[in-house]
């Protein structure tokens, strides 16, 4: 579940910052959350519309994607803030991404009152009619007196404000997913062309992109610079030489696919039979429908249309390549400076060697029958936590290792209770 | 003669609120003069950490702080008032404290039918808290709807019987500007509870 947490203050200290922080880090294993600031954009201002500004179509197209949204708002002069209302302002003028979308309300201020105020007035803005976002009803979540409210690590420190925070939360997945029935129709995302039949503005025109000489014809086309010849990145200088000798050096295989499902380009390190996806230099410039067998073009087009929507910004999937081997196929969404989707870079790679390495520089274990390793070991490891693959098992019920499977399910039924103990006592 | 501000309460180029306010600074010449304030190009407020505020922000709250009372005219954007008005009105409220029991008149002017009543709602009690802290005429509400047909070609409200409620209230707010200086018993402890009100010593 992919969520976006709009930090709805402009100050450069912000505790509705470290809020959503908190709730990031927190509930990593439950969604994503991409944070916003509306520091970053200018104030609203109807006779000098800048809808079509790169901030402006970025954050729309994150708006779009998100399966909610979590604003967390300061308290200015009994309101929100100038910055927070000008982002709504922009978002309903001349176009109306939160339209729809199921938000989630919370906020903190230095005093008792926690934002009340400013929280009832968000509520009315939602619920005008250029904004008409779903704004989830009860569950206030109010952080008062809140220079008390984090330790030094940025974690809540009161039990009982966790555990209603957790409860809100899991309210407002299953809120997400309750409002997404009312719109049955917004998840069916475009088909996808497998046998790339459009173009984008950098498809190669007038070559047969079936011929096993691609690359020969199309060069022919574009006299593309090679060799010794200099090209400026992002960031620093290369020649064309050295960016094959970089790319050649990843310790994965790499595919580049364009944003019209045309397959332009591999890592061509081996012979195909020695490689993970037998890539051929013959198969460069197909259609992505001519590399992947028929019976697969539902799944691949499924996971495509994901990526190129935003739903996911990137796939993992396991295959199996025998013993002593862990392979997993990565597919991650590639976008220009624009934030456009603009194709996938597929790399292939054996994490067991990583795993090993890992296991035997640290001295640890990997422990328990099913412990999913890869997801566990690189989970862990972007939460801190150095000893979290050997002791994760025992960790509560906010940090399963096994989250990705089993997790969901098994806190969803312990949750009615939490759910009910919470608001009760609130 | 009484010396008032007329706030625009929006940043946009074309504005029916500032017409209303043109309209109203012409029509009461003889009662009051009415200087409009504009609340373009401030920047966006932060919070800033440092003492210094903006010049353009001292200088008009040394307006407001000069003059017997205000008139702000509120747009509506989703139900609110606008970005632009509650970001002018949180730099003037930040270490600085002109509003303090000054004699505020709302009015508002929307395209729709409805003329910002839900802008003008929240707006009162944004100016209720305790860092503006103005003094509100009660019981006064002016929405004029439909406003892009409200006016005539040389900015005169067209119907009679708004003019004729506007002149109403405005008469009384003339009356409520005298009886707020009366109202000042409490001045002193608004303006240090105004001041008190440290974001960072809050309990």
């Amino acid at each position: 579940m992919k969520l976006l947490g709009i930090v709805g203050s402009a100050a450069e200290e912000s505790y509705n910052r470290q809020l959503l922080q908190y709730i990031e880090k927190e509930f990593a294993t439950k969604f994503d959350l991409e944070l916003i600031e509306v520091k970053d954009l200018p104030l609203f201002d109807e006779s000098n519309d800048q809808t079509e500004s790169v901030a402006i179509q970025n954050l729309n197209r994150k708006v779009l994607r998100a399966d909610g949204v979590i604003i967390a708002t300061a308290e200015h002069n009994h309101t929100i803030t100038p910055g927070l209302k000008s982002l709504i302002e922009w978002l309903s003028f001349k176009i109306h991404p939160l339209a729809n979308k199921p938000v989630l309300i919370v906020g903190c201020s230095f005093y008792d009152q926690g934002t009340s105020r400013a929280q009832l007035h968000l509520r009315q803005i939602l619920e005008s009619p250029g904004v008409n976002a779903i704004a989830m009803p009860g569950n206030e979540f109010l952080l008062g007196n809140v220079k008390e409210a984090f330790d030094e690590f940025g974690n809540l420190k009161d039990d009982k404000t966790r555990t209603f925070l957790q409860a809100t939360l899991q309210k407002f997945m299953k809120f997400i997913s309750v409002v997404s029935k009312l719109d049955e129709t917004k998840d069916q995302l475009p088909d996808e062309d497998l046998q790339a039949r459009g173009s984008v503005a950098t498809t190669i025109p007038d070559v047969d992109m079936s011929s096993d000489h691609w690359v020969e014809e199309a060069a022919a086309k574009v006299h593309p610079v090679k060799g010794d010849t200099y090209v400026q990145l992002d960031h620093g200088i290369l020649t064309v030489d050295q960016i094959d000798e970089l790319l050649k050096s990843m310790p994965f295989e790499i595919t580049f696919v364009d944003g019209n499902n045309q397959f332009l380009y591999f890592n061509h390190t081996e012979d195909s039979k020695n490689m993970f996806a037998h890539r051929k230099p013959e198969q460069v410039g197909n259609p992505i429908g001519n590399c992947h067998p028929a019976r697969t073009h539902e799944h691949v087009k499924q996971v495509i249309s994901m990526l190129r929507a935003g739903k996911l910004d990137s796939f993992h999937m396991p295959v199996p390549h025998g013993p002593g081997k862990y392979v997993v196929h990565n597919y991650q969404a590639l976008h220009d400076t624009d934030g456009n989707y603009s194709g996938i870079n597929e790399y292939i790679l054996d994490f067991q060697p990583i795993i090993d390495w890992y296991l035997k520089k640290t001295g640890k274990q990997l422990v328990g029958g099913k412990v999913d390793a890869v997801s566990g070991a690189s989970k862990k490891d972007t939460v801190e936590k150095p000893d979290a693959v050997s002791s994760a098992s025992k960790k509560d019920d906010t940090e399963k290792p096994d989250a990705t499977s089993g997790a969901s399910e098994k806190v969803s039924r312990q949750q009615p209770d939490a759910i009910s103990g919470a608001s009760e006592k609130d | 003669m009484k010396k008032l501000i007329g706030i625009v309460g929006t940043n946009a180029a074309n504005s029916t609120n500032r017409q209303l306010l043109q309209f109203m600074q012409k029509h009461f010449q003889k009662d009051a003069t009415i200087e409009l304030m504009e609340i373009q190009n401030l920047p966006m407020f932060n919070k800033p950490t440092t003492d210094k505020l903006p010049e353009i922000i001292t200088e008009m709250a040394a307006k407001i702080e000069a003059a017997d009372g205000v008139i702000i005219s509120t747009a509506e954007y989703d139900h609110s008032a606008p970005a632009a008005l509650l970001n002018a009105l949180d730099w003037l409220s930040y270490n600085i404290y002109p509003f303090v029991d000054k004699p505020v008149m709302v009015t508002g002017a929307s395209y729709g039918a409805l003329g910002s009543s839900r802008a003008q709602a929240q707006l009162r009690q944004v100016l209720d808290a305790p860092e503006l802290h103005a003094m509100i005429m009660p019981s006064s509400e002016f929405l004029l709807g439909n406003s892009l047909n409200a006016f005539t070609e040389d900015g005169q409200l067209k119907d009679a019987t708004t003019i004729e409620k506007l002149e109403g209230i405005f008469a009384d707010f003339l009356l409520f500007v005298d009886i707020a200086k009366q109202l000042k018993n409490a001045h002193a402890a608004n303006k240090k509870a105004a001041a008190d009100f440290d974001w960072d010593k809050i309990k």
